[in-house]
């Protein structure tokens, strides 16, 4: 194993949040609120530490999967440690434990906040927050290698292995060009959104961030009440549908624009996700109808959005769900561990996962009524690989079981049932709200330090889908 | 890139890093003065002047009911004093107005006091309001209490006030701490990675240049070391390969 070959490419993600921390020290100049030091500070440092190593270690195109796999993790560290500096140096409500969780939480996009009072923050610390958000979304290391300089073969097996696993047998992320197309969707689908939100009447500061906090499927919104601070239909209407967007699919997505092609529409796990939130949102509304409201426009208009919100994990928010009944809680319980579609930016068990888990009790049964029979997991008419199945079987497995360690670790520290569970659940969905003290209207800051630790490592583990971490912390007994 | 560049670029992070951080502590040091500085200055004189007001209020509260007991030259010469202070508490604080919406409230401490001073300074004494307390408690107590609220919303303004200061001269210590505080971490993690660097890029091939020279004049096999950079060291093993492959030529 190489360090200074790590110590490279590591060093070329902290390029890049310099470049962003540089851009949110414009913001905080031009808007002349008191957080220029922090991040003008923070950038020049990420730009020292990631500079020095580049102009250090000759380039290289030979990586082991070794080496990228530390280098991967690496990034998402190091990046997680850039972010929380200008938090850092802020103070305010930040201590070190809150600034780390913040910062995870933003590059994992999972959008939970231990801030009680989001608008008393700086402008600039505020956009930074949410640039961590869109940073993360499409994946430290897609971004890097897509907007720095080819590191050619190199980068190909970094990225995939930063990817989803589910999304990288679905789609051959083979050659650069794959990833400028993933960032063309990102950026076109960022811009559109930013433009839909001006044109309803959102200042420009608000649009840009939420557009970023959407598409990253992410959820950190400028504003302590989210969404149901503007209070306007036309605005949530956007922000669904770009919701529902992000969780699909991004290379589906190109393809649809970019060569009319209607396969997204006969993507199996596309139909099946965009029927489940479907489905997710009228038992949600039959619940809260009568109950918590009236009339049912009010209650479909809610419960849409929070079922989009959780369902895509992006976790913005127009009513507290806390309050909201058992039944359409528990729904949303379901959508917040399933999450939408690999390849897109949200996080999950995911929407591929479930179909294939479905499918693969229906073979079973089937096995059982024709013991002898050979039987393939078909998804859209084609065979499934038996490892594909096995691994998904054992990813779901993992996912649950790591759900339920930190719901038992939260529960020991005092944190009530509900709320840990919840938590965790959104932690590791990198959904951001949950349900009880951590609610869509509330915050983590009731959660105590160690707990914050805990689902910081959480969300982590989410965004790496498990097996990167564990690998990580395993390294030395991986020959 | 050469090695003395690579080398220097180490040394000017670690400069850049501890003279940032170094210059803006001294600056958020500079605003922590500045703030101590405005607590005495804004805040803590207008309390200090609110609470001399308060004082002289509650004598000539104190003196008015002297007054209703028959003691009129006690109550007077009270009054007298009092009045003064309230005064000089007054002109102290109308000297010094530091914070939005304190002009007006010293404004309306004026149009109080002036209503509650109209009742002593003709306080019908000898007429059949003397010893009347319930005249007392209808018309003397209510101006006494107004002006004593206006006073008071005044000191809460400036408590107010101080705290905030207070807070951003928090935020200030805080801010003044952690750039040193990163710095030094910083620093601490940049002489590692510096030294690592130095260590494989300048020691190592150093040393494997001397175990190369080394073997070479015992077997004088040729000399094989490969250099991964393009700097002095690259060129000084080109130049030891050139000149070892002339000696060898020469002897032969």
């Amino acid at each position: 194993m190489r360090l200074h070959v790590i110590l490279r490419y590591s060093g070329f993600v902290l390029v890049l949040n310099a470049g962003f921390l540089f851009v949110s020290s414009l913001v905080s100049a031009l808007e002349g609120d008191g957080a220029l030091f922090s991040l003008v500070y923070s950038a020049v440092i990420c730009a020292l530490f990631g500079i020095f190593p580049v102009l250090f270690v000759p380039a290289t195109q030979d990586l082991s999967g070794r080496e990228g796999l530390i280098i991967v993790v690496a990034s998402w560290l190091l990046s997680c440690l850039s972010g929380l500096l200008p938090f850092v140096l802020w103070g305010g409500e930040f201590t070190f434990t809150k600034a780390w969780f913040e910062s995870v939480s933003g590059f994992t996009t999972t959008g939970s906040t231990i801030l009680s009072d989001i608008e008393a923050l700086p402008l600039g610390l505020l956009f930074w927050r949410n640039v961590t958000h869109w940073i993360g979304g499409i994946g430290i290391i897609v971004f890097t290698l897509a907007v720095l300089p080819s590191a050619g073969r190199a980068g190909m097996i970094l990225c995939r292995t930063e990817m989803s696993s589910v999304a990288v047998d679905t789609f051959n992320y083979r050659t650069r060009k794959v990833l400028k197309i993933l960032l063309f969707v990102y950026l076109g689908l960022t811009l559109l959104e930013a433009l839909a939100l001006l044109a309803c009447g959102m200042g420009w500061f608000d649009a840009v961030t939420t557009a970023f906090a959407t598409i990253a499927t992410g959820g950190f919104s400028p504003r302590n009440l989210s969404v149901a601070h503007y209070g306007s239909i036309w605005i949530e209407s956007v922000i669904m549908v770009f919701m529902v967007l992000s969780g699909l699919h991004f290379g589906f997505l190109f393809a649809a624009i970019a060569d009319k092609s209607g396969d997204i529409f006969r993507s199996p796990i596309a139909r099946y996700y965009v029927l489940a939130l479907i489905i997710g949102t009228i038992l949600v509304a039959i619940s809260v109808h009568g109950k918590v409201y009236e009339t049912w426009p009010e209650s479909l208009r809610r419960a849409s959005f929070q079922v989009l919100s959780l369902g895509t994990s992006t976790g913005f928010a127009t009513a507290d769900s806390s309050v909201w009944p058992g039944f359409a809680q528990l729904v949303m319980v379901f959508f917040t561990l399933q999450c939408a579609c690999a390849g897109s930016t949200s996080g999950g068990i995911k929407a591929d996962r479930i179909v294939l888990f479905w499918k693969s009790v229906g073979r079973y049964m089937r096995k059982i009524q024709h013991p002898n029979a050979v039987i393939p997991v078909r998804m859209g008419g084609d065979a499934v690989g038996e490892s594909l199945v096995e691994s998904t079987l054992i990813y779901i497995s993992l996912y649950l079981g790591v759900v339920f360690a930190s719901t038992l670790i939260l529960a020991f520290m005092g944190v009530d049932a509900f709320t840990a569970f919840s938590g965790s659940a959104a932690a590791m969905g990198n959904v951001g709200p949950g349900f009880g003290k951590v609610g869509s209207m509330a915050n983590f800051s009731s959660i105590p330090d160690p707990g914050l630790w805990v689902l910081s490592v959480v969300m982590l583990l989410g965004r790496l889908e498990i097996f990167g971490l564990v690998l990580f912390v395993s390294i030395r007994r991986w020959h | 890139m050469k090695l003395r560049f690579k080398i220097l670029s180490g040394f000017i992070i670690l400069a850049a890093t501890l003279f940032v951080a170094g210059a803006w502590s001294m600056y958020q040091l500079r605003t922590i003065g500045a703030s101590v500085q405005r607590i005495l200055d804004d805040n803590y004189r207008s309390i200090n002047a609110a609470r001399m007001m308060i004082e002289a209020l509650e004598r000539e509260d104190s003196a008015m009911l002297l007054l209703f007991s028959g003691q009129k030259k006690e109550g007077m010469d009270i009054l007298v004093s009092a009045h003064a202070a309230f005064q000089h508490g007054y002109t102290a604080a109308r000297g010094n107005i530091t914070i939005p919406g304190e002009e007006e409230q010293i404004n309306r401490i004026s149009t109080a006091y002036a209503a509650y001073r109209e009742n002593w300074e003709h306080p019908e004494i000898e007429t059949d309001h003397e010893s009347n307390f319930q005249w007392y408690f209808q018309k003397i107590h209510p101006a006494f209490q107004e002006t004593k609220f206006n006073v008071e919303k005044l000191m809460a303004m400036n408590d107010r006030a101080m705290y905030e200061t207070a807070t951003k001269l928090k935020d200030s210590a805080h801010r003044a701490a952690m750039p040193g505080i990163v710095a030094i971490i910083a620093a601490l993690v940049f002489t590692f990675v510096f030294n690592f660097f130095i260590n494989y890029y300048v020691v190592n091939p150093i040393m494997k240049l001397t175990a190369g020279i080394k073997k070479h004049v015992q077997t004088g096999e040729a000399l094989n070391v490969h250099i991964e950079t393009q700097d002095e060291l690259f060129d000084l093993t080109s130049a030891i390969q050139d000149l070892l492959a002339k000696r060898t030529k020469e002897n032969v």
